[in-house]
């Protein structure tokens, strides 16, 4: 009981949230729209678990919680995915910068005999 | 012809100027990348008469090659870059062997072999790890060599325009042979001699970091099918 009510606590605040950073601009409709979708599915599985029971069975997984800690445990592991390969896009762009920078501000102490 | 030596450089302050001036005997040019060192090798470089390339961060030596290599095409307009090390390890008196057979124009890519021909003074651990980087070029790159990752090359202007290192740690080096293959281009062994010291042995590549590099270069072959 006590989990049910934390659980829509948070997902209210959620809620509030983004929807105050959609209305500074900061979020654009689209991820608006998904989390908000999100967070209310959530309060719906808070207060009536039994549905969640339901759309379970209906893929083969005996509980509604478990389903919800198996889509959990696939879609955090795909975001640390996506993540990582930003990261290592974000590695090579910093390289490229590095390189250009490097390049611009060779030197040499005697210019004299630089063959052209 | 012009020759230019590239050496990526990271704390090397002890043993850069003199391979600096040992590479500068047989090259034009000498152009060497500090990789963010925090010791005084820049300066040193300098000193020592090479172009320095300062990377204001830290990116590694395959990284550290690239910005040479590129450096040397744009601005020195090279005809031959040449892949050399600050440790004093490598021998400049073997470019002139290995930019030959580019300048003759039969290869496009020169790859420095220790075991090729002369005698070296190696340790057994150290053997043991080249055998399994060799087994490894073999079962990913089909490229049959008699060594591998000793980082003494030759490439001629249009390999090294077609050879760019994506991998920025140590990964490059199997990286540049798959390129090797990918591009078509035509390859030799040359012997090279490398001197090993207790000095340089500490910075070389150990077995354990074979495991290190394997792992980038499996990272780098998953990364780019996305």
């Amino acid at each position: 009981m006590i989990f049910q009510i934390l659980l829509i606590a948070f997902a209210l605040f959620a809620i509030v949230k983004t929807t105050r950073q959609y209305k500074k601009d900061k979020v654009s409709v689209y991820w608006f729209v998904v989390w908000s979708i999100f967070w209310t599915l959530l309060i719906i599985a808070a207060l009536v678990p039994q549905t969640t029971d339901l759309i379970a069975q209906t893929v083969g997984v005996e509980r509604g919680a478990d389903l919800l800690v198996y889509s959990a445990v696939v879609v955090l592991f795909y975001a640390t995915y996506r993540i990582m390969i930003r990261i290592e896009k974000q590695h090579q762009e910093l390289t490229d910068l590095v390189r250009k920078i490097a390049i611009m501000e060779a030197k040499k102490s005697d210019d004299q005999d630089q063959k052209q | 012809m012009k020759t230019v030596a590239v050496i990526p450089a990271y704390n090397e302050e002890k043993r850069l100027a003199a391979a600096v001036k040992d590479a500068a005997k047989f090259v034009d040019a000498v152009v060497v990348i500090d990789d963010c060192s925090r010791d005084r090798t820049a300066q040193i470089a300098l000193s020592a008469g090479a172009y320095v390339l300062p990377h204001l961060i830290n990116r590694g030596q395959g990284a550290a090659l690239q910005t040479g290599t590129e450096f040397a095409l744009q601005k020195l307009s090279a005809d031959i870059v040449v892949h050399f090390d600050a440790d004093g390890q490598m021998m400049g008196e073997d470019i002139p062997n290995m930019i030959k057979p580019i300048a003759d124009g039969k290869f496009d890519v020169v790859l420095g072999s220790r075991f090729k021909g002369k005698k070296s003074n190696m340790p057994f651990s150290r053997k043991i790890t080249i055998r399994l980087a060799l087994l490894f070029t073999i079962l990913m790159s089909g490229m049959r060599l008699s060594d591998t990752h000793n980082g003494f090359r030759a490439l001629s202007r249009e390999a090294a325009s077609k050879i760019k290192i994506k991998m920025n740690r140590m990964a490059h080096a199997s990286e540049i042979l798959d390129l090797i293959q990918a591009k078509k281009l035509r390859y030799t062994e040359v012997p090279v001699k490398i001197k090993y010291t207790e000095d340089t042995l500490d910075k070389g590549q150990s077995f354990f970091s074979g495991f290190a590099i394997l792992k980038d270069y499996f990272k780098g072959k998953f990364f780019d099918e996305v």
